[in-house]
C-alpha cells in the first residue's frame, strides 16, 4: 500500500488517485457531450436559421420558423393530439403502475413470476407491440370486435382507428400505456418498499383501516416515486411516434408532435422548422416535468 | 488540475463534434468520371467494391457473383425500407456523408433531387434518347434535361378485376369506360357477391395520392398543369370529379370501411387476394403474378385479370410510378456504380429479376422489367401472368406529371393531397374544402420557390 501519511497518521491518497474519478467519468462525459449536448446546442442555434436544402443558403431568420409553426394548422392539431396522448398516457400508466406495484408489494411465492410477466411489455420493441395491437384492433379479423360481438355489445365490425379522433388517440395511447406501465410500476414499487413497516404498525395501533393506511401513509410517502414515474411517462407520451405511425400512419386525426417534426424535417426537408419544433417539444417536456414535480413530488425522509 | 482536465475534455468534445459534422467521403471524385464521352463508361477498378442501398431484397448471391466475375467489383447490397431509405438519403446528402454508391431514386423525388443536386447526372454515360424506345419510362427520371437515374423497374398503375366475381354478378365483358365500371361495381354490390366491391386505400400515405392522380387521368385530366398550377378546384375539373368519386365510393360502401387506415399494398393482400373485393382501380403492375396468382397467399388464383383502365370514353392512360437507380453525389466508387447500373438494367438481367430463369434468380417483389425487350423475353417464355396485356399497358403508360416531371416540392404536395383526401373520407372535410386546402398548399409552395 502506498501513499503519504498525514500529520494525523491517516493515509493521503496518492496524487494520481485524485484524478481517477475524472478519468473514469471522461468517456461518459464525452459520450453525453457528443450525443446530447452538441445536438442540443446545434438544434437551439439552428432553430433560428432557415435550414432547407430546397431553399439555400442557410441563413439567420430570427423567429420566422416559430411563427410558421404557430400558423401551421397541422402543427396545432398535432399539439392538441399530443396533449391528449399525455393525459391518457400519464394518467393511466400511473394508475395502473400504482395498482400493479401495490399487488407486487405483497409477499407471495408467485411474485417473481408476476414481476417477470409484468415487465415483458416493457422489454418488447414499440413497433412489435403496435403490430400486435394492430391485429387486436383490426376491423375485420381483430379480437376486439370478435369479443364485443360475442358479448352482444356490437352488431357488426367496427373500425376503431382512423375514424374518430378521440377514440383513435385513446386506443393508440393504450398501446403505449401497456408498454410504459411496467416501468412506472417498478419505480413506484421501489418507493413503496422504502416505506418503513413501523409506520403501518403505528397506524394499525391507532385504528386505521386499509384505506386509511393507503391514504394517510402510503400515498404521501410514495410521492417521490409517483413523481418520477409520471415524469417518465410524460416524456414517453410526449415523444410517442412508433405506435401512431404503425396504427394510424400520417393521418392528421392522430398525428403526434413528433410525427409532425419528422414530416417537416424529412418529408418537407425544412430542417430549420424541424429544429424549432423539436426545441418547443423539449421546452414543453421541461415545463410539464417541473409542473409535475412541483405538484406531486415531496421530499420524504424516514 | 480539474480545470485543466475540463479543458482537455472540452477540446476532445470539440474534436469529436467536428468529426461528426465532417464529410467522410474521401475517394474517387465524380468529376473524374464525368470527363468521359457520352455513352462510354469508365472502367471500374478490379478488386473494388460498391454499396447498393435499396428497398428491395438483394438479388441472389450467385447472380451478383456473376457481376463480380465480369467486372471485378464486389457488391454489398443493403436492404432498407422505402420510408427509411428516403430519410437516409436526405440526412446523408445534407450532412455530405457517404452512405451508398447506388441507391433509390423514386419518380416523385426527381424534381427535388434536381434542385438539391444530391444525385449525379447520368447524361454523359447513358443516351436516354436512344434508350427511350426500350425503356418507356426513362424520362420519368429526368428533370430539366438532367438524367438523374435509370429505371430500376417499370411500375405503373393498372386496373384489375376479379372476373369470377364479376360474372357471378352478371357483369359480362370488360367495362369500357368509367360509367360502365361504376355501374358494374354497383351491380356486384346489388347482387351481394362480395361485402364490398372496390379497393381504395384511404390511409394517409402516398398510395392515396397516387390513386387520385390515376383517377384524375381517367377523368381526362391531370392535377397540376405544366406550370404546376392546381387545376382541380372547379367542380367540373377532372381532379374534383375524381376526388368526389373516391369519397362517394367510400361513403356508399363500395369500399370497405376498414380501408380508412389501410396502405395500398395491404389492401391488395388483405382485400383483393382473399376475394373480399372485386376490383382495384389503381393496382400495381405485376400484382396478378406476384400476389393474386400465388396460391400460398391468394384465394383468387386465376380469377384476376388486368383490364384497360376505364376512362371517360374509353381506355385511360396508366400512370408511371417506377423506381430508379441513381448515384449519390457522395458516392465513392462511381465507375463501379455505373458498371452496375448498366448490368442491372440490361435486357437479360431485367428479365431474370422477373423470373426468366425461374424463381431461384428473381428479386422478391420485383414488379416488372424496365425494358420492353425484357417483357418480350418473358412473354415469349410465358413466364409472367398477363405479360402481353402488361406490354400493351406499358406502352400506354404516362408520367404522373407529364412535361416538367414531379415538382421539386412534390413531397409537401403529396402530403397535402393524402392528408386532405383522408380527411374528406372520414367526414372531417367536404370535398370542396379538401380541394381548396390542397390548392392553397400548392400556391404557397409555388410562391415559396
Amino acid at each position: 500500500m502506498s501513499g503519504e501519511r498525514t500529520p494525523t497518521g491517516r493515509k493521503r491518497p496518492r496524487k494520481r488517485g485524485r484524478f481517477l474519478p475524472y478519468i473514469l467519468l471522461s468517456p461518459l462525459v464525452l459520450f453525453i457531450g457528443a450525443l446530447a449536448l452538441y445536438p442540443t446546442i446545434l438544434t437551439t442555434v439552428q432553430a433560428f436559421f432557415t435550414v432547407n436544402p430546397m431553399d439555400p443558403p442557410t441563413r439567420f431568420s430570427g423567429l420566422a420558423n416559430f411563427r410558421a409553426l404557430f400558423h401551421n394548422s397541422f402543427v396545432r392539431q398535432s399539439a392538441a393530439n399530443t396533449a391528449l396522448y399525455i393525459v391518457v398516457g400519464v394518467g393511466l400508466s400511473t394508475l395502473f403502475g400504482l395498482g400493479i406495484a401495490l399487488v407486487l408489494q405483497r409477499r407471495s411465492r408467485w411474485r417473481g413470476v408476476v414481476l417477470a410477466l409484468v415487465v415483458l411489455p416493457w422489454a418488447l420493441p414499440a413497433v412489435v407491440e403496435s403490430v400486435i395491437w394492430g391485429w387486436i384492433y383490426d376491423p375485420t379479423f381483430g379480437v376486439l370486435n370478435s369479443v364485443l360481438k360475442s358479448l352482444g355489445l356490437i352488431n357488426s365490425d367496427h373500425v376503431w382507428i382512423g375514424i374518430g379522433r378521440i377514440v383513435s388517440i385513446v386506443l393508440i395511447e393504450l398501446v403505449q400505456v401497456w408498454q410504459i406501465t411496467p416501468l412506472a410500476a417498478l419505480l413506484i414499487l421501489a418507493a413503496l418498499q422504502s416505506i418503513p413497516q413501523e409506520l403501518y404498525e403505528a397506524a394499525r395501533v391507532d385504528g386505521a383501516g386499509r384505506w386509511e393506511m393507503f391514504r394517510r401513509v402510503t400515498l404521501p410517502l410514495v410521492r417521490p416515486g409517483l413523481a418520477v414515474a409520471m415524469v417518465e411517462s410524460l416524456i414517453l407520451s410526449l415523444n410517442v411516434f412508433d405506435q401512431v405511425y404503425v396504427l394510424n400512419g400520417f393521418a392528421p386525426g392522430g398525428a403526434s408532435i413528433m410525427m409532425q417534426t419528422y414530416q417537416i424535417s424529412f418529408n418537407n426537408l425544412n430542417f430549420g422548422q424541424g429544429y424549432a419544433l423539436s426545441l418547443l417539444a423539449t421546452f414543453a417536456t421541461m415545463l410539464l416535468s417541473l409542473l409535475i414535480l412541483a405538484v406531486v413530488y415531496r421530499r420524504v425522509e424516514f | 488540475m480539474p480545470v485543466l482536465l475540463a479543458v482537455v475534455l472540452l477540446a476532445a468534445l470539440v474534436v469529436l463534434a467536428a468529426a461528426c459534422g465532417s464529410s467522410t467521403s474521401t475517394s474517387s471524385s465524380p468529376s473524374a468520371a464525368a470527363t468521359t464521352s457520352s455513352g462510354v463508361l469508365p472502367s471500374p477498378t478490379a478488386g473494388s467494391s460498391i454499396t447498393v442501398v435499396y428497398h428491395y431484397p438483394a438479388p441472389p448471391k450467385s447472380v451478383l457473383d456473376q457481376f463480380t466475375a465480369q467486372t471485378g467489383v464486389k457488391v454489398n447490397w443493403v436492404e432498407v425500407g422505402w420510408d427509411n431509405l428516403q430519410t437516409k438519403i436526405a440526412t446523408a446528402a445534407t450532412s455530405n456523408t457517404y452512405f451508398a454508391d447506388l441507391t433509390d431514386v423514386d419518380w416523385s423525388k426527381v424534381g427535388q433531387y434536381y434542385k438539391t443536386k444530391w444525385f449525379m447526372p447520368l447524361n454523359p454515360y447513358f443516351d436516354a434518347a436512344a434508350l427511350k424506345a426500350d425503356m418507356p419510362q426513362i424520362y420519368t427520371f429526368a428533370s430539366n434535361g438532367q438524367q438523374l437515374a435509370l429505371p430500376f423497374d417499370s411500375s405503373f398503375t393498372v386496373t384489375t378485376l376479379n372476373t369470377k366475381i364479376a360474372k357471378a354478378a352478371g357483369v359480362t365483358g370488360t367495362p369500357a369506360n368509367l360509367t360502365d365500371y361504376t355501374n358494374a361495381l354497383k351491380q356486384i354490390k346489388a347482387k351481394g357477391a362480395v361485402p364490398n366491391q372496390l379497393d381504395i386505400t384511404f390511409a394517409a400515405a402516398e398510395g392515396l395520392s397516387t390513386y387520385w392522380y390515376q383517377l384524375t387521368a381517367a377523368y381526362g385530366g391531370q392535377v397540376l398543369d405544366a406550370s404546376y398550377a392546381p387545376v382541380f378546384t372547379s367542380p367540373s375539373s377532372a381532379g374534383y370529379k375524381a376526388l368526389q368519386w373516391m369519397v362517394d365510393a367510400y361513403k356508399s360502401g363500395l369500399v370497405p370501411k376498414a380501408n380508412i387506415g389501410m396502405a395500398d399494398y395491404q389492401g391488395f393482400t388483405s382485400e383483393m387476394a382473399p376475394g373480399r373485393v372485386a376490383s382495384v382501380f389503381s393496382d400495381y403492375s405485376g400484382s396478378v403474378g406476384s400476389i393474386y396468382d400465388v396460391p400460398s397467399s391468394s384465394k383468387v388464383v386465376g380469377q384476376v385479370q388486368y383490364i384497360p383502365t376505364p376512362g371517360v370514353s374509353g381506355p385511360a392512360p396508366n400512370l408511371s410510378n417506377p423506381d430508379g437507380v441513381g448515384i449519390p453525389k457522395t458516392a465513392k466508387n462511381v465507375a463501379g456504380a455505373l458498371a452496375f447500373i448498366k448490368w442491372f438494367t440490361d435486357t437479360q438481367q431485367q428479365a431474370i429479376w422477373a423470373g426468366l430463369n425461374g424463381s431461384s434468380d428473381v428479386i422478391s417483389g420485383f414488379p416488372l422489367p424496365a425494358r420492353v425487350s425484357s417483357l418480350q423475353l418473358l412473354a415469349k417464355g410465358n413466364k409472367v401472368s398477363g405479360a402481353s396485356e402488361l406490354m400493351t399497358l406499358l406502352g400506354s403508360s404516362r408520367a404522373e406529371f407529364p412535361g416538367p416531371g414531379a415538382p421539386p416540392w412534390y413531397s409537401q404536395f403529396s402530403n397535402a393531397v393524402y392528408t386532405n383526401i383522408h380527411q374528406a373520407a372520414v367526414g372531417a372535410e367536404t370535398v370542396q374544402q379538401a380541394v381548396t386546402n390542397i390548392a392553397t398548399e400548392v400556391n404557397q409552395l409555388k410562391a415559396s420557390q
